[in-house]
């Protein structure tokens, strides 16, 4: 990836979250959201994760925006409650050190792409190698999700399921045990 | 504002670009094993297509052409379709989730890993697609 293109992708990523959150009312920043996620995802397509690069787009650009509106038209618009100037004084300099501290570590990072990483020393070889001849598989992330690594994939499919499950048992009571409470106080 | 858009333009695109929708994101399921993606981003792709309908065109037809109980059978399914594949290879006498192990009408080894990823992209497929439209339904809120 050409470097100034990166640079430029990172500042439209700070200015976005920046503005989303300046505004005040909540319905703007949801389209200032997806467009976050719309640049995060040609980031990723940039570096050639096409797939996550378009579950980003169809989830955090298109879908997540959506259960927002959902969500912020049964609240309500406004951000309330702005951090007080004295929170300000402690939370600026934490926040500065935590940037500080990612920066100094990302020098640790080895290059992108770096054959010579120790994230591609142990069993990456063994996944890349073996993709085809053990699985026919030539998608090597496919093999690794769903048969080297499948039991990582079902516990993600696990808790994916699990959360889904408690947020529709916890809002689908709701109009229920309203409308109970409104019968109970008219007999 | 959730159940009918009015405005004739935005129906009739979206009743046209749903099935295509729905039809890539099968298309990423079963391509999982040449292609980017999988089970993971074709079962969001497909269930984002349902969505679409159910915020445009009426709810009385988005309700009957895919109902909200479908999509919570079809969550449960895919995730007890992915545990019975790994409980199959246990059975087998092999590892759990090691596919190659399944006696699968004379196919070798490799050719048995392929169908077993295959097998699980469409769970998981059918899993994510099911939990997208779930939690959509519950969000909007009168669907019972």
């Amino acid at each position: 990836m050409i470097w100034q293109l990166d640079l430029l992708f990172f500042v439209i990523l700070v200015v976005l979250a920046a503005l989303a959150l300046w505004v005040r009312n909540m319905m703007a920043a949801v389209p200032i959201l997806s467009a976050f996620s719309l640049v995060v995802a040609v980031m990723f397509a940039a570096l050639s994760a096409v797939d996550v690069a378009f579950v980003e787009a169809v989830l955090g650009a298109g879908l997540t925006g959506l259960l927002f509106i959902l969500l912020i038209r049964s609240t309500s618009e406004r951000a309330d409650a702005p951090t007080p100037p004295r929170h300000r004084l402690v939370v600026l300099p934490l926040i500065g050190a935590f940037v500080g501290l990612m920066i100094y570590a990302s020098g640790g990072l080895p290059d992108k792409g770096d054959p010579m990483a120790p994230s591609h020393q142990r069993v990456s070889p063994d996944y890349i190698e073996g993709s085809v001849p053990e699985t026919l598989t030539p998608n090597v992330v496919t093999a690794v999700l769903a048969d080297y690594r499948s039991l990582d994939t079902l516990g993600e499919v696990v808790v994916i399921f699990t959360a889904g499950t408690a947020v529709v048992m916890i809002l689908f009571e709701r109009p229920r045990r309203r409308r109970r409470e409104h019968g109970g106080a008219t007999t | 504002m959730i159940g009918e858009y009015r405005g004739q333009v935005v129906q009739v695109v979206s009743v046209l670009m749903a099935p295509l929708m729905m039809m890539f994101g099968l298309y990423v399921i079963a391509h999982g094993h040449y292609g980017p993606g999988g089970g993971f981003a074709g079962g969001i792709v497909v269930g984002v297509g349902v969505i679409l309908l159910r915020i445009t065109v009426p709810r009385s037809v988005s309700m009957r052409w895919f109902p909200p109980a479908a999509a919570r059978v079809a969550a449960g399914i895919g995730v007890l379709a992915f545990i019975l594949v790994g409980a199959l290879s246990l059975v087998a006498g092999g590892a759990y989730l090691d596919y190659a192990v399944i006696d699968a009408a004379g196919a070798t080894e490799p050719e048995r890993r392929y169908l077993g990823i295959l097998v699980v992209e469409i769970a998981v497929g059918l899993a994510v697609t099911g939990v997208m439209i779930s939690l959509f339904d519950t969000l909007v809120g009168d669907d019972h």
